[in-house]
Parts: C-alpha cells; sequence; structure tokens
C-alpha cells in the first residue's frame, strides 16, 4: 500500500517500524510527526491500535484483507494493496473533500503492521469473497 | 499495465500488419497498475476485445466482464485477425454480471478457483464500467455511506487488489511470468473539456477512478474534414496519460521499464478495418 502515500508518510511509518522494533515504544517526536502529517486521525488510529481493532484475515488460496472494528464496534474491511474503507469519513473526507489520504482505519492498518501488532484470523474462501464483496453488509 | 494496449497499437500499426505478427512484440513482463479506457462504447468495446484477443494469443488467460452478451467478435477484429486461433479464443472467458453486486461478488471469487486451473488469469477487462456505477442500487446506499463514489472505489480497490494478488500468484506459480494486468472502460457523462472563461469541469467519478487506475487512455473522436477526404469511417486521436505513464517515461532509459509511446491515432476504414498511427 506503500505507493499510494506521499514519501513522508512512507518515511514515517519506515522510522516508527524501526524504532518499535528496538525499544517497543513510538517516541514522542515520531507521535508529533503522525499528528502534523495526519492530523486529528491520528489519535484515533492509535486508539484504535492500543485495543488492537486490525485484523489481518487470511483464506486458504492466500488471499487477506484487513478488518478493523471501529469504535462504535463495526467491522470495517480495507483491502492489502490499496486505499479503500466503507466508513463515511473515507467517502467524505478522503473521495468527496480529497482532505487526505486515509482514514483513522486505514491509518490504524499501517500502524499495526509497522508495530507488528496485527491480530490473526482465518476465514474458508468463501468468507473471504463475502468481505471483500461487502455484501456481508448488504 | 497500458502495454496489452500498446501492444495491440503497434501490432495493427498502419503498413506494417501483416497475419502473423500478434507474436511479434508481446508485452512487456514488469509494468504493473491498471488502464482506464475513456471513451465512447462504439470504439472502446471492439478495443477491449482487440486488447482481449492479442493477450490470449501471446498465451495470457483473459476474463471479461460485460453486461452484453457477445454474440460473434466485431467486423473489424475479424478482418484485422483472420487467422485468430478457436484454442486462443477458449483462454477468454466471458463473465456477464448483469447488477454491480454480480460484478463485485465474481471479482471478489476470483481466488476461490484459482486451484481448479493451472493458470491464474494475467488479464481482467471490464467493459462499460459507467454500466454498473449508474445501474439501479449503484447510485443509492453502498457500504456504510450514501454515493456513487463509494461504490466506484470499492469496486476499483477491489479490482486492483485482486489483480494484486493474482500478480503474485503468477509470480509464485513461474517467475517469469508478467503481472497480471487491468484494463476498465469507462464511459464519463460528464463533458470534462474545457470552456472558454471556465476551468474544466471534474466529473466527481472519474476522479475517484483515477485514484486507482495508474494509466488513463483517452479516445477522442476526429471531427476535422481530414476524415472524410482520406476515404475513412472514423478517425480517433488516443492519448495516454496519468501517473503510471509518468513514471514508465521517467524510467524508460531502463530495461526493466519500456517507454509508452503516448499518443496514436485510430484509422477506422469503411470496411470496418482499423489501423494504429504512433503520432
Amino acid at each position: 500500500m506503500y505507493s499510494f502515500l506521499p514519501a513522508v508518510a512512507e518515511q514515517l511509518f519506515k522510522d516508527i517500524q524501526k524504532t518499535y522494533q528496538e525499544t517497543s515504544q513510538i517516541p514522542d517526536d515520531l507521535l508529533l510527526a503522525l499528528k502534523f502529517v495526519f492530523g486529528s486521525c491520528a489519535l484515533q488510529a492509535l486508539d484504535l491500535v492500543d485495543q488492537r481493532s486490525v485484523t489481518c484475515v487470511s483464506s486458504p488460496s492466500g488471499r487477506k484483507a484487513f478488518q478493523v472494528m471501529g469504535g462504535s464496534g463495526r467491522l470495517y474491511t480495507c483491502f492489502m494493496s490499496c486505499h479503500f474503507c466503507p466508513c463515511p469519513a473515507f467517502a467524505h473526507t478522503v473521495l468527496r473533500r480529497n482532505e487526505g489520504p486515509l482514514c483513522k482505519h486505514i491509518l490504524a492498518v499501517y500502524l499495526c503492521q509497522a508495530m507488528g501488532v496485527t491480530q490473526q484470523e482465518s476465514v474458508s474462501d468463501q468468507q473471504m469473497s463475502m468481505l471483500l464483496s461487502g455484501t456481508e453488509i448488504l | 499495465m497500458a502495454d496489452i494496449l500498446t501492444h495491440v497499437f503497434r501490432t495493427f500499426m498502419s503498413k506494417t500488419f501483416t497475419n502473423n505478427n500478434l507474436r511479434v512484440t508481446p508485452p512487456s513482463q514488469t509494468t504493473c497498475g491498471g488502464t482506464l479506457l475513456i471513451g465512447e462504447p462504439s470504439i472502446s468495446r471492439p478495443l477491449l476485445l482487440l486488447a482481449a484477443v492479442a493477450a490470449a494469443e501471446t498465451g495470457m488467460k483473459v476474463i471479461f466482464f460485460t453486461q452484453t452478451q457477445i454474440q460473434s467478435l466485431p467486423v473489424s477484429l475479424q478482418k484485422c485477425v483472420p487467422s485468430l486461433s478457436p484454442e486462443s479464443l477458449k483462454k477468454i472467458k466471458f463473465c456477464y454480471p448483469c447488477r454491480v453486486e454480480d460484478l463485485l461478488q465474481q471479482v471478489a471469487s476470483l481466488h476461490e478457483s484459482i486451484n481448479l486451473y493451472p493458470t491464474p488469469p494475467s488479464l481482467i477487462i471490464i467493459d462499460r464500467l459507467e454500466s454498473y456505477l449508474c445501474s439501479p442500487g449503484g447510485s443509492s446506499t453502498w457500504g456504510f455511506y450514501p454515493g456513487e463514489q463509494s461504490l466506484a472505489a470499492h469496486l476499483s480497490a477491489l479490482l486492483c487488489d485482486t489483480a494484486a494478488f493474482l500478480t503474485q500468484l503468477l509470480k509464485q506459480r513461474s517467475s517469469s511470468s508478467g503481472p497480471c494486468r487491468l484494463i476498465t472502460s469507462f464511459r464519463s457523462e460528464v463533458d470534462t473539456r474545457q470552456t472558454v472563461g471556465k476551468g474544466p469541469t471534474t466529473d466527481p467519478i472519474l476522479e475517484v477512478l483515477d485514484r486507482y487506475f495508474q494509466v488513463r487512455c483517452t479516445l477522442d473522436r476526429d471531427g476535422s474534414y481530414e476524415a472524410a477526404a482520406a476515404g475513412l469511417q472514423e478517425v480517433w486521436h488516443v492519448y495516454f496519460s496519468g501517473a503510471g505513464i509518468t513514471q514508465t517515461s521517467c524510467n524508460k532509459d531502463t530495461e526493466d521499464s519500456p517507454s509508452i509511446d503516448q499518443e496514436w491515432k485510430l484509422l477506422i476504414f469503411p470496411d470496418g478495418l482499423m489501423e494504429f498511427k504512433l503520432v
């Protein structure tokens, strides 16, 4: 997904990954940088990380996707290779107003991946197809 | 991913066309990112079929999604490829989802059947994306939020993610395999040309599609007298643009990233024959 990010954000996640691997912490300067690059979205995403809300779902075919548990308890399915989230903020802020590259759910995915705290879950191929197509919410 | 289209254009280049040259310039093995073909369905559909046939002739497995049943190949294609082999056509699987929900389900479930076939698809084609996005239900509520933009983003992201997954699979099965390519045709309902004294009008759906498709190929009909004077039925200008083209152009000196010629002319003769000219 890195190709969808500005270079500064890409570098920031690499720095977080390196530092977190060494110290199991994100230092204040990187937290400030997160807030600077992503605005209020950063704090909300860090909340989701603290609650271990991001799960990498995989099926026997090898297909994978991320599921993020939102604050309201709803599950949002995000893709492995490009930015999409079915949440209202992504539709409004990212797609309609073009005010940023991602929502708090996708940012939480990046952070969990960088910190190595993504939960893992297996589903059947048919369940994966339903998650990807969004038919489970129709 | 524009390499399949440029492969088609080069194959059917004016004066250089021969019956056997479909195999002369196979598409590159390294390019990635989807291509959005913008223009009239009357011309984009035959181009998509040409792309499908050209890819199948080089051994690629193709999945072609369309709402309209294909009963026979267009005249232009039959004339362009008179020696088309039935074995090649068998490499193209035509799927006819009626509604956008059906299209989403069929694309999302492509991974379920990959172990049933020796070779995964390496080209996904969607004919007339707008017909799915504008169909009843497509413009109402989608996901947790209303709007066509969200639906366009979901469908585009699913297509790109599926192509990325199949690319990974193709490379696992054979290190020499190319990426899985993605070509989608789209006809904008908004006239995006700049008018005098006003900025260009933007199509909100096209803006969303541009986020996901790295290359845009625009088909623009030439309304001048030249076409009629030259005894041609139609002349179309074909332009490549987008981030994928810019990146390729920046790297065009490297062996892995062949340059893409950015402007072509498509000549359509009264007998249906199509020829391309590099501008």
